[in-house]
């Protein structure tokens, strides 16, 4: 048995060693055609160093696109978490009431299904068109590609609750709200989750979108405004910005999420 | 219960008909009738509108020619994404020396979302279709390669062993039971792909085109022609839903033989 853990960690080892030379040589690659061989012009692909370059020089300096790095991401977290944040506050207990009620799930879904297959971008010219291009127009546009997945997520959790759990339910007397609080939420749970992650997702891509259309600050404006400056050592510090802000956001939700959803997880 | 369980699918209907037409109602009667009506079209000046362009062109074309341009860009990035994820998704799933090498590239380059990409890629690539079709290639790239990768991951070891037993070659094994038993997550993954193409396509076009769905509503928008931009989002909904329902067709009759009770 030891000496099959001990080749597992070996294993383990190996792998990990592969996996960090893997990325030197992605970056010497990268660095040798930028920096040595110029392949493609700098205004085109920077070398890696010059990429750190800017990100230092972009965390106290303004320009050229207004605005420090981190004067952007607080931008674009006041945008996102506005719009996120309503659309899921309203999008999950509407999609909870579809569920439980009847005659809201017969009423509403037609009208959800009619407006679902339109893709959030394609929302943004005309929330620009009725909130004009400050916080409340892009906040709308978030909240539209939060608010459906919330809605789709939260409704598929509470429609896979066991009819047999509510008759358990029943029988010992429980009343239909106390059912819908003890039995049919606790299962969706894990489902409501999974719209959080997605919407969160969602209204991260949207943000970009949006803030590349119509603003004046924010990570996808800085990146949008640098690409018609040609200078893509800035672009490339935004896009890496952007994903790593992603990543710690759906880190986030992961730690939430193992702390609010009881039970095992269902493979 | 039993009252319902009747005429369950004709109550459905009905009610389906009656919030469509409440709908369509009270829009038409808020446009009339209030202050909305000023900056926000009714519905019958937006389905005349829909109805003309099929047959009078906005901007170069009508919308048969935005329509080809959107689907043609669509269909070539998702391709060739789809072709190359599955190959990079499986080679990760099965070799730990692929999954090794591969990985960590992939887990810095996937969080970026693919609209992020736009500036960059137009710089690389000018604003011709390359530019377009490299970004639905991005966004849909990911999500083929991730869903191959799981996919082809979580194959049934017992299945694997159980072949081998019985001497199978390696080359079946793979043909035999890992790609198959990956089939329906890689399926799941291509669906999710070809949203998110045909989400890009739009944000390509609304940043640098001069044809196809997104650019009319950006045109739509630039003209503060609300009508056009809502004829284009009818448009883009109506073109989603078909491309979803032809994925979901297809899967059905592909892994039939594995349909996941959900």
């Amino acid at each position: 048995m030891t000496e099959l853990e001990k080749k597992k960690q070996k294993d383990k080892r190996k792998f990990a060693l592969i996996s960090v030379c893997s990325l030197c040589i992605f970056f010497t690659v990268w660095y040798i055609a930028t920096a040595v061989m110029h392949l493609m012009p700098d205004y085109c692909l920077p070398s890696p160093v010059q990429v750190l370059e800017a990100f230092i020089y972009k965390l106290g300096n303004k320009a050229p696109d207004g605005g420090t790095l981190f004067q952007h991401i607080v931008a674009s977290l006041k945008v996102a978490l506005s719009g996120y944040v309503l659309g899921a506050v309203i999008g999950i207990p509407l999609g909870i009431c579809m569920a439980w009620f009847r005659r809201i799930d017969l009423f509403v879904t037609p009208l959800f299904d009619l407006v679902r297959p339109v893709p959030t971008i394609a929302w943004i010219p005309l929330m620009i068109l009725w909130f004009g291009i400050g916080l409340g127009a892009k906040a709308a546009i978030i909240f539209v590609s939060a608010f459906i997945p919330c809605v789709i997520n939260s409704y598929a959790g509470i429609k896979q609750t066991k009819p047999v759990h509510l008759w358990v339910a029943q029988t010992f007397g429980a009343s239909r709200t106390k059912m819908l609080f003890t039995v049919a939420i606790p299962t969706a749970m894990p489902l409501i989750f999974t719209g959080l992650r997605i919407s969160l997702q969602a209204a991260w891509t949207t943000l970009c979108a949006a803030e590349m259309l119509a603003a004046n600050k924010g990570l996808g404006y800085m990146i949008q405004l640098n690409r018609s400056l040609a200078r893509a050592d800035l672009i490339i510090v935004g896009m890496l910005t952007i994903g790593f802000i992603g990543t710690i956001f759906s880190a986030g939700l992961g730690k939430l999420e193992s702390k609010m959803v009881k039970g095992g997880k269902k493979g | 219960m039993k009252k319902h369980f009747v005429g369950e699918k004709a109550e459905k209907t009905v009610y389906a008909i009656l919030a469509i037409a409440t709908f369509f109602l009270a829009w038409a009667f808020i446009t009339t009738f209030t202050a909305a009506g000023e900056t926000t079209p009714g519905p019958v000046e937006v389905l005349k509108l829909l109805v003309d362009s099929f047959f009078e062109p906005i901007g170069r074309f009508t919308l048969y020619g935005h329509l080809y341009y959107s689907i043609r860009r669509v269909l070539v990035g998702y391709v060739v994404a789809a072709v190359l994820g599955i190959i990079v998704g499986i080679a990760m799933g099965t070799s730990r020396y692929a999954e090794a090498i591969i990985k960590p590239i992939f887990e810095l380059i996937r969080p970026i979302p693919p609209i992020a990409w736009i500036p960059l890629v137009i710089l690389w690539f000018g604003v011709g279709e390359l530019p377009k079709y490299a970004i639905i290639f991005i966004g849909s790239f990911t999500n083929v390669t991730l869903n191959a990768y799981t996919g082809a991951q979580r194959v049934d070891p017992t299945l694997i062993g159980c072949a081998k037993m019985l001497g199978t070659s390696d080359r079946d094994i793979f043909l035999r039971v890992v790609l198959p038993s990956s089939l329906p997550q890689i399926f799941a993954g291509m669906q999710v792909a070809l949203s998110t193409a045909w989400m890009a396509v739009l944000a390509a076009e609304m940043i640098g085109a001069q044809e196809g769905c997104g650019w009319i509503i950006l045109r739509g928008s630039d003209t503060t022609n609300i009508p056009l931009v809502l004829v284009g989002m009818v448009v883009i909904g109506v073109v989603g839903l078909l491309l979803a329902t032809i994925m979901r067709m297809a899967e059905r009759r592909l892994c039939s033989w594995n349909r996941m009770d959900v």
